[in-house]
């Protein structure tokens, strides 16, 4: 048992930090976990961590990967991207690069995990709809076997990168008469591509997500990812990448930290809020709790980099916790501003200069996004406890 | 980073949890719920003969000189058949005591005894109306020549009765909070100006009000240098503390097992009642809360090895370990409906002892004081 990061770690956390510093800017800063891809600057700072390897650590050479792997170099690279509200690159490559590696024809490898690891494309993963929620394997947009083409028609929702991402990755139904487990199957489609119609969607936290309409939309039949009809499995196994690399800890504890400097430097009716016993219970709780929040992040990086060890459980743990401790400890540090927590931004006299009401907002996102705590519970009731379907 | 056990840890585990299936299933912990005593001597005897008690000591003392890793893995165990022992108390707290603060020749004395099961010494900390801290004693120690005389009264003295000694915190100089005057004592609890007043506490174990009326304590048995115990009681408390916590997640542990195991099993509605989301979200909200309170009491314990700062963990571990357990036995014992709540159900004996245990060593509301002095530092006067 050893809770140190290796020398070797703790000299590439040194060097992704010295990056930070030298090439973090306002304009690359996002306000959100893993924040997009979306702009020119942002691109840009990615392409120059790519140039320094770290995007391919871990692949195969063959990919234009560097071989080399330290297991937990994603997770420290992430980890202080997290820390300085950075575009993280968890999403590209936790979810694309490790599933075409897994199932992919040679042809895809090829053409696409080099462009990725180069930072040269981006991505949007598409496969929540109208009536496929929670309840995500009811997906209902259609391929057809056309030729040499799938034919799609169909809606997708919540498109978060669609606006300005090169290729989507997407789920559909191939089988309509088989259960509904077992007629998806996932294909890469460009963007834009004649007959698809984006509607963008603004969230309550400012980000933008968009509807995909697909009109007879075509799609070369190379570009099916693994076997037909067997998306469901490659899709699940990928959203247990994008929760781990969506639950780092990192953003709740800097958000923490934040708030415990705000308290040691406020007065309140001319005292130190800082020694109300009240702040004080209330800051000690919420420390138990984002510390047990590190703990299931770190029990989630042991197990993940076991080899070909999918942590399906760990990582709905991770999300779970992620999402009630984020919504506890926004409502409390708000509680604890009282009037001044609802004054937003740009008002003076905003606490964080509003941040944490963006917080706040955002918790919920997170209780939801990626499977919920609610789902999250339903995969860990099922699959660690064992207990029967419901 | 690496979480995973040494062999010798996966083999300290493995020994523990068949030995005590067998000599110390959870109806040892009923039976002596009505005992004189609260413990059994002779399974006590079996875990000295095992190596337990002196784990954490020195081999020169005639123990293993394993960690607070190892101790974690042992503790567990036994809070999985809610082993009812002195372990804590005169192995790790006042055994700790002696080893840390007595003089070579009392460890020599005093340990063998200790490791070997023969003599079982209690602890004496907490007073009536202060909190589980060895700044806030108050029972004086007044030199009378090389002897000392105590007084003072402690509280929740566990197995003072059937304690060969106890070992007892008192004052021989200034006054709380100081940490400079406290000093370590070997009591005898049959002496004649001592009075143990039973304590009758919810998971029916044997605590105790003890009254120190002018004990004579000769210089043999003030241990170590008076005045200066605060570090050796420090370290041992922090010590125990985890012992505590793992414990604790190991019995949170097993009432998960219970109910999830009940689930699978009871039909209500022509279907198993852990089919029902509402019952699943529990479980799975639970088992998360038990593995990452496992995981910090783990951290908490590698974090006493290596000889890190060690008090903010410690205090987040008791906080979040106590409330973890608590949680576990009320929604275990929820689950298991009104049968859960029958006085012969272990259920019962998980649910008294998950808000005792709580309440233990320091309860959530002590240990945050602490977190809060840490990260927000103490409060103006």
């Amino acid at each position: 048992m050893d809770f140190r990061f290796s020398e070797e770690e703790e000299a590439f956390r040194k060097d992704v930090q010295e990056f930070i510093a030298e090439e973090m800017t306002d304009e690359i800063r996002s306000k959100w976990l893993g924040g997009l891809l979306d702009t020119p600057v942002r691109q840009e700072f990615v392409t120059k961590m790519s140039k320094r390897g770290w995007l391919a650590m871990g692949f195969p050479e063959e990919y234009g990967g560097s071989g080399k792997s330290m297991p937990l170099a994603q997770y420290i690279l992430n980890d202080e991207l997290h820390k300085a509200q950075a575009p993280i690159v968890g999403k590209n490559l936790g979810v694309v690069v490790n599933t075409l590696l897994h199932h992919g024809s040679d042809q895809l490898k090829q053409e696409f995990i080099p462009r990725i690891l180069r930072n040269e494309i981006q991505w949007a993963l598409a496969y929540t709809e109208p009536e496929a929620g929670s309840d995500l394997a009811n997906m209902q947009m259609r391929a057809e076997l056309d030729g040499d083409e799938y034919v799609l028609n169909g809606t997708k929702r919540f498109i978060t990168s669609a606006h300005f991402a090169d290729y989507m990755w997407t789920g559909v139904r191939t089988d309509p008469d088989a259960a509904k487990h077992q007629g998806i199957s996932l294909v890469i489609i460009d963007v834009p591509t004649e007959g698809m119609t984006l509607s963008p969607m603004n969230t309550i936290i400012g980000e933008q997500t968009n509807d995909v309409f697909f009109d007879n939309v075509r799609v070369p039949k190379e570009r099916l990812v693994g076997e037909l009809n067997q998306g469901w499995r490659y899709i699940t196994e990928a959203l247990t990448y994008e929760r781990f690399a969506m639950t780092s800890f990192a953003p709740t504890i800097r958000k923490f930290k934040r708030l415990i400097e705000w308290v040691k430097t406020t007065e309140m009716n001319g005292k130190p809020m800082k020694d109300d016993p009240v702040v004080r219970r209330k800051i000690a709780h919420l420390a138990v709790l984002v510390e047990a929040g590190r703990m299931i992040d770190l029990r989630c990086v042991c197990e993940a980099v076991r080899p070909d060890y999918v942590p399906v459980n760990e990582a709905a743990m991770n999300k779970m916790w992620g999402g009630i401790v984020e919504t506890v400890l926004t409502d409390e540090a708000l509680d604890i501003m009282g009037p001044y927590g609802y004054l937003w931004h740009n008002g003076g006299h905003a606490p964080m200069d509003g941040d944490m009401v963006d917080d706040y907002l955002w918790a919920g996102h997170q209780r939801v996004a990626a499977a919920g705590v609610d789902l999250s519970k339903n995969i860990i009731a099922r699959r660690y406890l064992g207990l029967p379907a419901s | 980073m690496d979480m995973e056990f040494t062999e010798e840890q996966r083999a300290l585990q493995t020994t523990a949890r068949s030995f005590l299936a067998t000599e110390c299933p959870t109806s040892v912990a009923r039976a002596m719920e009505t005992s004189e005593s609260g413990f059994s001597q002779e399974l006590w005897q079996k875990m000295a003969d095992l190596g337990w008690l002196g784990l954490v000591h020195d081999a020169d003392a005639g123990g293993a000189g394993m960690g607070n890793v190892e101790l974690a893995v042992l503790a567990k165990e036994l809070g999985r058949v809610l082993c009812p022992s002195p372990y804590i108390p005169s192995a790790i707290l006042a055994g700790g005591a002696v080893a840390a603060a007595g003089t070579g020749e009392q460890k020599q004395r005093l340990l063998p005894d200790i490791i070997s099961g023969k003599t079982v010494v209690a602890f004496a900390l907490q007073e009536e109306n202060t909190y589980f801290d060895a700044r806030s004693v108050n029972a004086t120690a007044t030199a009378n020549g090389d002897a000392y005389v105590l007084n003072g009264t402690k509280m929740f003295v566990e197995f003072a009765s059937a304690a060969d000694r106890v070992l007892v915190v008192a004052r021989t100089a200034g006054a709380p909070p100081a940490s400079e005057g406290l000093a370590l004592f070997l009591v005898n609890p049959n002496d004649v100006n001592v009075r143990l007043e039973p304590l009758s506490t919810v998971s029916r174990d044997r605590q105790f009000q003890m009254v120190l009326d002018g004990v004579r304590v000769e210089a043999d048995d003030v241990i170590g240098t008076p005045g200066e115990a605060w570090s050796a009681l420090e370290g041992v408390i922090e010590r125990g503390v985890v012992a505590l916590c793992a414990y604790m997640v190991g019995a949170a542990e097993r009432i998960h097992e219970m109910a999830t195991d009940f689930a699978k099993e009871r039909v209500q509605f022509n279907r198993p009642i852990g089919s029902f989301q509402a019952i699943q979200h529990y479980l799975a909200q639970s088992i998360t809360e038990i593995l990452a309170a496992d995981t910090t009491v783990f951290y908490a314990a590698w974090t006493l090895d290596e000889g890190l700062p060690s008090r903010e963990i410690v205090a987040k571990t008791k906080s979040f370990a106590g409330d973890t357990f608590r949680k576990a036995t009320d929604i275990g014992t929820q689950i298991h409906g009104g049968i859960g709540y029958d006085e012969s159900m272990d259920t019962s004996l998980f649910l008294r002892r998950g808000k005792q245990l709580q309440l233990s060593m320091g309860s959530t509301g002590y240990w945050e004081d602490v977190i809060a002095d840490e990260l927000l530092g103490p409060v103006e006067a």
